[in-house]
């Protein structure tokens, strides 16, 4: 049998797991304000449950106390007694299905924010800010101490009274019970700090606490990390350590591991390691406590692909894999490794979209899955057959939208034809998988191409559709993601031209497409502040180029997510790309061989000047609407959307009707979004074809 | 003059008929004696006209030619006897020999027809030529001349016929012809038949239907004789439990024709190389080296002495004669009484091809079983020389040591359904109404999902059921097909020692295979159980009412493949077909179903020899299903599964009907209610 280890059960204390695959914790961020499940996260969990997931670890980071803020991630509230019935129906969802569930509960003390909601003094061993949240705190007191243990009790408690199968301590990602652990914060002299007892006494005290509320039967686990990576911080060994000390007690039922500390922006990015990341960087950590402890470990880092996650199993590095974002991006994983269609999973290209929302307090969302955690809202993840005639449907561009409006329209039955006029499937991701350690975006793409071949679309690749074609075909329903093309005739100035050997300025996407040398100097003016300036600028320096990228914001990268401006700012940082902030590029002008770029400091006004050999500009995307505009007037519903219907997930209304074909457009074509958002127009649209 | 020499001819080829007889009872009884109990002779008649006639009428314009010619025959030569014979001349008698001989005649036309060779009716490949397409003329000579020779008693005189010159006609030369063409008759349709001509059927026939190893097969009121009205047109019991070999035996298994039982040796003499076997033979069909009806002629050889050579039918596939009618190449296999078989006279691949699907021995007109032969000769090979096929050996150590053919943890056999929490029967000493008998394909991915599917049907229809778990071993179905005897019975015998600590009224299984040996093989080792497929007990659940389906939301066209351990070998046809009917979908069949089902290639541990074709068999058996038009091919075996899912795609899918009812299930209202509506949203949260 293939993913023999995968799928043997396990015991954990009391209670025997299906398989050996988890999702870990994870703030969902789809609790209510008070911080109570909703139907979207019952749903949510469901679903993971339906598709075969061995454990559920829910609420990430789900406080028990009221001073551990709650609002900012819309966490589970486990401080109150109006979770208890919450948790019931989650349970029984969960159990329906054959899964087990457990919730991660903790107090996070100085890794939160204070400004808002209880506008809550923040609390921490010694009153060291932290830096990633920018968050000061007060030095905890021996009663709040006390309390807070106490809290711990009383979450676990009803954890236990609502029906789940245990809870997790979280004592990873530098909550207070590793803030206690950790020299490089607690830096106490009484009791609860100095010597290594000492430091663990805070954990301990809320182990026994908690073990005492439970009882033995009950399953409570601890995360933990596997070395800070830092040289005042906890190195493995001291995880090891720290991980027999408890292990000792017989009061811990299992033990996650996480590689990396997390209260540095360098270190957070570790922590969910991106597609620069390889594979499961920092098992050796997870396999090291393994070899401390008697009781089973998790370890999620990175583990995407059931093969990995076999080889990982037979080596008997650990006793569970997570694949958490695994999930995010496929919830029936399981299912389809059972079902001998691993080709059909949707593999987690390690975008990190859902974790960088999580970060801004956003739900969390799958870049390229846009039925997770829609569940409830009837956005499917396997999609039904139509049970109504069957429908000719034209789509017009290959890009994510495009390729999920095909996708989800053939699923349903109908005849598909998709035009690209390029010689791939794939639109801007394309453009993005070319830069440096970002190639693995093109994950997205690879499973689109072979859905649709498995689907049977009709992909017509170098073809550009035009509205007499599209006539021709006599379609029902064309939908258009023909997306757009670099806004640099934006700014006069800047001295772009349709003519290639006029224009004074390139776009990203030249460079990136390959279709234009980067230069041996070259300047990268970036609006955006995204992934595609930063990635142009990353792969002139691989190419040998000396590069700065300059932008009229803050700073390069800025709206770039927690867990990967870090490993843009590695690589950029290496190879000595200068990055500028505050300059708008007024002008650019040809000065012998060389380009002259003018800039204006936002602030002072001032002027400055580059003399550089190239100058490539990331402005954004302009949409394409001529071939919209050829079409509007025929179509049937004169090319709206139906915003009504489209927010409620539900049918199209000029689908009912009748007269020439329904014409809708997505994507970039429309105004510049992203990916996220083109696939969801496409699958909300669609779904119902 | 012809009356003083006709009583002469008939006696003279009467007498040298049953010289050879007797010269042909004693090839038969080389084999290994039981003792020859002559008066079982007298079961014969109604043997042959009940089941024999049964099958054969399968095809009507066969039946008919064969009532003819033989009903004729039988009767002309009775007459004869006394007429010619005993010279009772006596013009009613000879009315009646007329009239005999020319229905024969009529038959003998038909036999001829059939075998012509003509652009719009080609030759047809099942059937020999050689003295096959002789028997015809013979039987035309016969029939023609005893007509002739009959008509003066009747007072027809050879004067009579008008136009004709009497002095010629009266004379000598057409007696002559007359008597040179009915000593053709004589000797093909009499001194053939005992001395191994086509007629020899006729002869062995007889003796093989009345002396027939499986007596069952002809008993209508056995209480598992197939029901009337049934898919089925088999009449007495299935009789399909392969015979224990005693393992203390000297040698293991048939090495030699003379290892076989006498009865077996008097079977294959009885072939009338119709071909009906090898029209059937997957095997055959996929181009394997594996003839059935050559196969039992090799067998006729082996007893007889000699070789191949005089063989005038389809080869084997890939061997020398190959598989076009009477093409020269035979001659290479050689074989005698007390000379091994495998490699001389029959290629161990031959044996290996074998699916054990009994196509050939339902179809087989003379009722001849070729299973169990090539399943002796595997033993032999299997026991004795341990030459089993590679994968097939290795299945058998991995049963050994696992008690799995996959080698793999026999404690995992539950992991599957973890989360399911199945009641055990260890749990339950007061006993269970099933116990669900999970097989192999507990170990295997997609057969898991049937027996969740299962699992959920069993709860729907509130089944008190438990499982064996780890204590649960290989049925020993494989081990046994792929002759290693040694190891069946020692499964069996552990299986049966676990069954009997515990209390359930009846087994419940998905896997025919487990089905057939727990059910009919078991009982030779003291291990009794009701055992019913799964497609039974479903089928059951809806007649009492006991679980309840949804219409298909969308029309939806299913075809249905009988599994061979399902349908030919246990008779059950009817019940997955009620269930599809259940289910209220539209169900299309395809030609080769019920008991004419086309085997997916998977049986007898012929996936594991994986004899290499022109085809492969399931292929084939997906192109039966296309054929169709259908979009869904139900099954109900794990191993036709994994045959069928083995078809590249696109291809209808592939479901078990556990699964198909499981998806339409209505299922009671779950004690628990649906989440949506307690769970407050966001705005409700009260600030
Ligand atoms: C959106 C998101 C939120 C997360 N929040 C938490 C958290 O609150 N607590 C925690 O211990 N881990 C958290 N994690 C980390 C995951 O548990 C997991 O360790 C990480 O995603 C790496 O595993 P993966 O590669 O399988 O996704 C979070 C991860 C994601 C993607
Ligand atoms: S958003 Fe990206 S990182 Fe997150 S689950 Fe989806 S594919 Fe993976
Ligand atoms: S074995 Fe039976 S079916 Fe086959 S050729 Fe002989 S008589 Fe016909
Ligand atoms: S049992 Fe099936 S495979 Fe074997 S010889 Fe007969 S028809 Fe062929």
């Amino acid at each position: 049998m293939a993913h023999e280890a995968l799928f043997k059960p396990i015991q954990i204390g009391k209670l025997t797991i299906r398989n050996r695959v988890v999702s870990t914790a994870h703030a969902e961020v789809y609790a209510t304000d008070g911080g109570m499940t909703t139907e979207r996260y019952v749903k949510y969990y469901e679903e993971k449950s339906k598709g075969g997931c061995g454990l559920c670890i829910c609420g990430g980071s789900s406080p028990v106390s009221i001073d551990s803020p709650q609002q900012w991630w819309s966490s589970v509230n486990v401080s109150t007694d109006r979770i208890i019935p919450h948790f019931q129906n989650l349970a029984d969802a969960v159990h329906r299905h054959g899964g087990k569930i457990m919730i991660q509960i903790t107090h996070m003390g100085r890794r939160s924010r204070w400004d808002g909601h209880h506008w809550s003094t923040l609390l921490s061993p010694s009153g060291i800010r932290e830096p990633v949240h920018r968050a000061t705190c007060k030095t905890i007191e021996e009663e709040e101490i006390w309390r807070i243990i106490g809290d711990f009790a009383q979450g676990a408690r009803r954890v236990k009274e609502g029906g789940l199968d245990g809870c997790e301590l979280s004592a990873v990602h530098q909550h207070l019970i590793d803030q206690f652990w950790s020299p490089r914060v607690n830096k106490r002299t009484d009791q609860w700090g100095g010597s290594f007892e000492n430091r663990m006494r805070f954990g301990m005290e809320v182990l026994k606490a908690v073990r005492a509320e439970v009882g033995d039967d009950f399953c409570v686990g601890m995360r933990i990390c596997g070395d800070e990576f830092h040289p005042d911080g906890l190195s493995q060994d001291d995880m090891k350590q720290i991980a027999t000390y408890y292990d000792a007690t017989g009061m811990v039922d299992f033990f996650g591991v996480v590689g990396s500390g997390c209260d540095t922006h360098d270190t957070l990015a570790n922590v969910i390691p991106n597609m620069s990341y390889p594979p499961e960087p920092f098992l050796h950590l997870a396999a090291g406590i393994k070899e401390a402890v008697s009781v089973p470990v998790i370890h999620a880092q990175n583990i995407k692909d059931p093969t990995q996650a076999e080889r990982i199993l037979k080596g008997g590095y650990v006793d569970l894999v997570g694949m958490t974002r695994a999930h995010i991006a496929d919830p029936h994983i399981i299912a389809k490794i059972k079902a001998g269609q691993t080709d059909q999973i949707r593999q987690c290209v390690g975008a990190n979209y859902c974790i960088d929302r999580q970060y801004q307090g956003l739900d969390v969302l799958c870049i390229q899955n846009a039925a997770t955690s829609r569940e409830y809202m009837g956005l499917p993840h396997i999609i039904e057959k139509t049970t109504g005639s069957k429908r000719k449907v034209v789509v017009v561009g290959g890009g994510p939208g495009g390729m999920e409006a095909a996708r989800v329209a053939a699923e349903r039955g109908h005849d598909v034809i998709l035009f690209e006029a390029e010689p791939q499937l794939g639109g801007q991701i394309t453009l993005a998988a070319k830069a440096p350690q970002r190639d693995q975006i093109a994950g997205i793409t690879r499973w689109y191409e072979m859905e649709l071949a498995r689907l049977g679309v009709d992909v017509q690749l170098e073809t550009r559709a035009d509205d007499s074609m599209i006539r021709d075909l006599q379609p029902d329903v064309v939908v258009l993601a023909n997306g757009g093309h670099p806004f640099l005739e934006q700014v006069p100035e800047w001295g772009y031209s349709d003519n290639p050997d006029e224009s004074l300025v390139v776009s990203s996407w030249d460079i990136l497409s390959g279709k234009v040398e980067p230069a041996s100097n070259v300047l990268v003016y970036d609006t955006m502040c995204e992934f595609s300036g930063m990635s142009t600028a990353d792969y002139c320096a691989s190419k040998g180029s000396t590069v700065e990228i300059v932008t009229d914001d803050t700073k390069p990268g800025v709206a770039i997510g927690g867990t990967t401006f870090p490993t843009y700012y590695r690589s950029l940082y290496q190879q000595s790309v200068v990055m500028t902030g505050d300059l708008g590029l007024h002008k650019v002008y040809r000065e012998g061989d060389k380009l002259v770029a003018l800039f204006e400091n936002e602030y002072t006004g001032e002027h400055e000047e580059r003399v550089v050999d190239q100058v490539v500009i990331e402005n954004g995307v302009r949409p394409d609407e001529s071939l919209y505009y050829a079409l509007k007037e025929r179509s049937r519903n004169k090319g709206q959307i139906d915003l009504e219907a489209l927010y409620a997930a539900t049918a199209q209304p000029t689908l009912a009707g009748s007269g020439d074909f329904a014409l809708f457009r997505i994507g970039d074509c429309v105004a510049q979004r992203n990916t996220h958002a083109a696939i969801y127009d496409a699958l909300r649209l669609c779904k119902d074809l | 003059m012809l009356q003083t020499l006709l009583p002469i001819l008939i006696f003279a080829a009467l007498a040298l008929g049953a010289a050879g007889a007797v010269r042909r009872i004693r090839l038969w009884r080389q084999g290994q004696r039981t003792p020859m109990v002559w008066r079982r002779l007298l079961l014969m008649p109604r043997r042959y006209l009940n089941d024999l006639h049964h099958i054969v009428a399968r095809d009507k314009a066969m039946a008919h030619t064969h009532v003819a010619t033989a009903g004729g025959f039988v009767a002309a030569m009775a007459l004869a006897l006394v007429v010619h014979g005993f010279g009772w001349r006596n013009p009613i008698l000879g009315g009646l020999l007329l009239a005999a001989s020319a229905v024969m005649f009529v038959g003998a036309l038909a036999v001829n027809r059939r075998r012509l060779n003509s652009p719009t009716r080609p030759f047809p490949r099942k059937l020999s030529r050689g003295p096959w397409q002789r028997l015809s003329k013979s039987l035309i000579a016969y029939s023609l001349g005893m007509f002739l020779v009959s008509l003066p008693i009747v007072g027809f005189t050879p004067g009579n016929l008008v136009g004709v010159a009497p002095t010629v006609l009266g004379g000598g030369v057409l007696a002559i012809v007359l008597a040179a063409v009915l000593v053709w008759g004589l000797l093909e349709m009499l001194v053939g038949m005992g001395w191994g001509g086509p007629m020899k059927h006729a002869f062995a026939g007889s003796f093989h239907l009345a002396f027939h190893r499986r007596p069952e097969r002809f008993d209508d009121n056995h209480p598992d004789a197939s029901p009337k009205k049934t898919h089925d047109v088999h009449r007495g019991s299935r009789s399909t439990a392969l015979f224990p070999l005693d393992l203390t035996a000297k040698t293991l298994g048939v090495e030699k024709p003379a290892d076989f039982q006498w009865e077996q040796l008097l079977g294959f003499d009885a072939c009338v190389q119709c071909g009906r076997c090898q029209s059937v033979c997957p095997a055959y069909a996929a181009g394997q080296p594996l003839n059935p009806k050559k196969l039992i002629q090799d067998m006729v050889v082996g007893m007889a002495g000699g070789s191949d050579a005089r063989y005038a039918g389809s080869g084997h596939p890939q061997q020398a004669g190959g598989i076009d009618v009477g093409k020269p190449g035979f001659g290479h296999h050689r074989g005698g009484p007390s000379d091994a078989i495998v490699p001389q006279l029959v290629e161990a691949q031959t044996l290996w091809a074998c699916t054990t699907c009994r196509a050939c021995v339902e179809e087989c007109p003379m009722m001849i079983e070729h299973v169990d032969a090539i399943v002796d000769m595997r033993r032999f090979i299997t026991l004795e020389r341990g030459e089993t096929p590679e994968k097939g050996a290795a299945a058998i150590d991995n049963l050994i040591a696992t008690d799995n053919p996959g080698g793999l943890d026999n404690a995992s056999r539950l992991d599957w359904a973890a989360d399911l929490e199945i009641p055990r029967i260890q749990d339950r000493p007061e006993g269970v109404d099933v116990l669900l008998w999970l097989g192999d394909g507990a170990f295997d991915m997609r057969n898991q999902r049937t027996l969740r599917s299962l699992v959920k049907i069993l709860r729907a229809g509130g089944v008190d059921f438990a499982v064996l778990g780890e204590e649960e071993r290989d049925s020993g179905d494989v081990a046994r097909r792929l002759g290693d005897e040694a190891t069946f019975q020692r499964l069996a015998e552990r299986n049966i020692a676990t069954l009997s600590r515990y209390r359930f009224a009846r087994i419940v299984t998905a896997d025919p295979h487990s089905f057939h040996v727990l059910g009919r093989e078991y009982g030779a080792f003291g291990g009794d159980y009701v055992v019913r497929h799964h497609s039974t007990f479903i089928a059951e659940l809806f007649d009492g009412g006991r679980i309840s389906v949804a219409a298909p939301a969308q029309a939806e066209t299913v075809t249905y493949h009988d599994p061979c351990y399902l349908g030919r070998y246990n008779g059950e046809f009817a019940a997955p077909r009620q269930v599809l009917a259940a289910l209220g979908v539209d169900v299309v069949e395809m030609e080769r179903s019920g008991y004419r089902s086309r085997c997916c290639g998977g049986g007898g541990g012929a996936a594991l020899s994986d004899v290499p074709g022109r085809a492969r068999i399931p292929d084939m058996r997906m192109e039966d299903v296309r054929t169709t038009g259908a979009t869904t091919v139900a099954v109900a075996c794990p191993q036709c599964t994994a045959m069928l899912e083995g078809v590249v795609e696109p291809r209808p899918r592939i479901l078990d009907l556990a699964e198909l009812v499981a998806e339409a299930l209505v299922e009671p209202a779950p004690a628990v209610p649906e989440t949506s509506t307690s769970s407050p949203s966001r705005e409700e949260e009260p600030a």
